[in-house]
């Protein structure tokens, strides 16, 4: 795996910055029992750094297959990104605050589909989709982020967030990374 | 009242200057405002006014320097409220042993057991009687507290929030605050992090987002120009 700071926020990080910052460091999972919640942009989202799409079809592809949840979190009055539009097996859930959690059934879903672990994806990244990241934390979910499957409208506020998220609250890796693990995970499980 | 363009000015460009643009203007400071005060306790103030990286291997929770710089403006705020009969609202963290049995944390930083004591609000900031304390075991102030139902018994429209990190707890709160409706003033001068960069970007985030970013001198200006107000009940 790429080490723990080769992320998007890399340029940013200074040296003391990195001292700081270095208790935060720890080895990185996906939960095997994980769901994927995709968190979708309002339909005027016009990002300018992070071509989040691909990377979220990829991950849901790969949660199809292993038979893992898909979760949709979708601003009232928005239709889901297109090609990420829920299938009737998928769960759609209104969202009415930056967190997807906010006074929503999301956890009451994710408590009766037996979930500890939540695969993040979607925008703006220093928007819902951190704040959504943050309240899985403090839910209890172990929260996993593909730094691909996110987007945002300023460059400076994608990275400062995926930089704090990746310390503080969430596993970030790159997608493939995610993939193997969690490939691995299940694996582990099964075994 | 003046937004804090000096902390983050530095750091715009075409991006976020275009989104600074498009920013709504959002109201501010209210009829029945509460001051909301977010883990202000001994631990980031340990081993004093020194730097981060030098207090870090010792005070890994310490924000050093950056705590006490904001120490006396805080103590000016707090004194400032109190004189116009607006509530303080102390946030800080559930040290209880029975409510965390098998250690879960509000972040994933590795952590050794800081003495409990250390958890007890600043001196200078303690809570005065009749003050209400809100005991939280997350990033956020209002994730599994009561402190909504405390804020509409109070009649708070609005609130005013200080304390730390600026890009942890109390990010996480003000969020939440604006999620709930409420419109929410961040004093700049008396919110501080570990770090600058993380301190002043969120603060341009929260600004840009969620509530207005402003400095503790016309904060103090708008206090003090108030009327005194009938006590509610």
């Amino acid at each position: 795996m790429r080490s723990f700071e080769d992320y998007c926020w890399r340029h940013l990080l200074s040296e003391e910055m990195a001292t700081i910052y270095a208790a935060y460091h720890r080895e990185r999972r996906v939960e095997p029992r994980s769901a994927v919640l995709i968190v979708h942009p309002a339909d005027s989202f016009t990002p300018t750094i992070g071509d989040w799409v691909p990377a979220a079809e990829h991950i849901v592809a790969e949660a199809r297959t292993l038979g893992l949840p898909v979760l949709h979190s979708i601003l009232p009055g928005e239709l889901a990104t297109r090609r990420l539009a829920p299938r009737p097996s998928d769960h759609v859930i209104s969202r009415h605050a930056d967190s997807a959690f906010f006074f929503c059934d999301l956890e009451a879903a994710l408590t009766r589909l037996n979930v500890d672990g939540l695969i993040v994806a979607g925008g703006p990244t220093s928007g819902a989709l951190r704040a959504t990241a943050i309240e899985a934390k403090s839910y209890g979910y172990h929260a996993a982020i593909a730094e691909e499957a996110t987007a945002d409208e300023a460059a400076l506020l994608h990275k400062m967030a995926m930089f704090d998220l990746a310390h503080k609250y969430a596993d970030v890796m790159a997608v493939d990374e995610l993939i193997a693990l969690l490939r691995h995970a299940i694996a582990m499980k099964v075994a | 009242m003046n937004v804090a363009t000096g902390l983050w000015d530095h750091l715009l460009d075409d991006e976020t200057r275009a989104l600074l643009a498009q920013r709504p203007s959002r109201p501010t400071i209210g009829r029945r405002p509460a001051l909301v005060a977010v883990d202000l306790y001994d631990l980031v103030y340990d081993g004093g006014p020194r730097p981060v990286l030098e207090l870090m291997e010792k005070y890994p929770a310490s924000c050093g320097e950056y705590a006490w710089q904001a120490l006396p403006g805080t103590v000016a705020l707090y004194e400032a409220a109190r004189a116009h009969d607006i509530p303080v609202v102390h946030v800080t963290y559930d040290t209880r042993p029975e409510t965390n049995p098998k250690p879960m944390h509000p972040t994933n930083r590795r952590r050794r057991q800081p003495d409990l004591n250390l958890y007890r609000l600043k001196a200078e900031l303690a809570n005065r009687p009749g003050e209400l304390v809100i005991y939280k075991k997350r990033a956020s102030a209002f994730f599994g507290t009561p402190i909504c139902a405390f804020l509409n018994e109070m009649k708070i429209d609005s609130l005013i929030m200080v304390g730390e990190s600026t890009s942890g707890c109390v990010r996480s709160s003000v969020v939440e605050a604006a999620s709930y409706g409420f419109p929410v003033t961040v004093v700049a001068d008396c919110v501080f992090d570990r770090y600058p960069l993380n301190h002043q970007v969120s603060l341009l985030d929260m600004h840009l987002k969620y509530a207005t970013v402003v400095d503790l001198a016309s904060t103090l200006a708008a206090l003090r120009s108030r009327p005194a107000l009938a006590k509610a009940g």
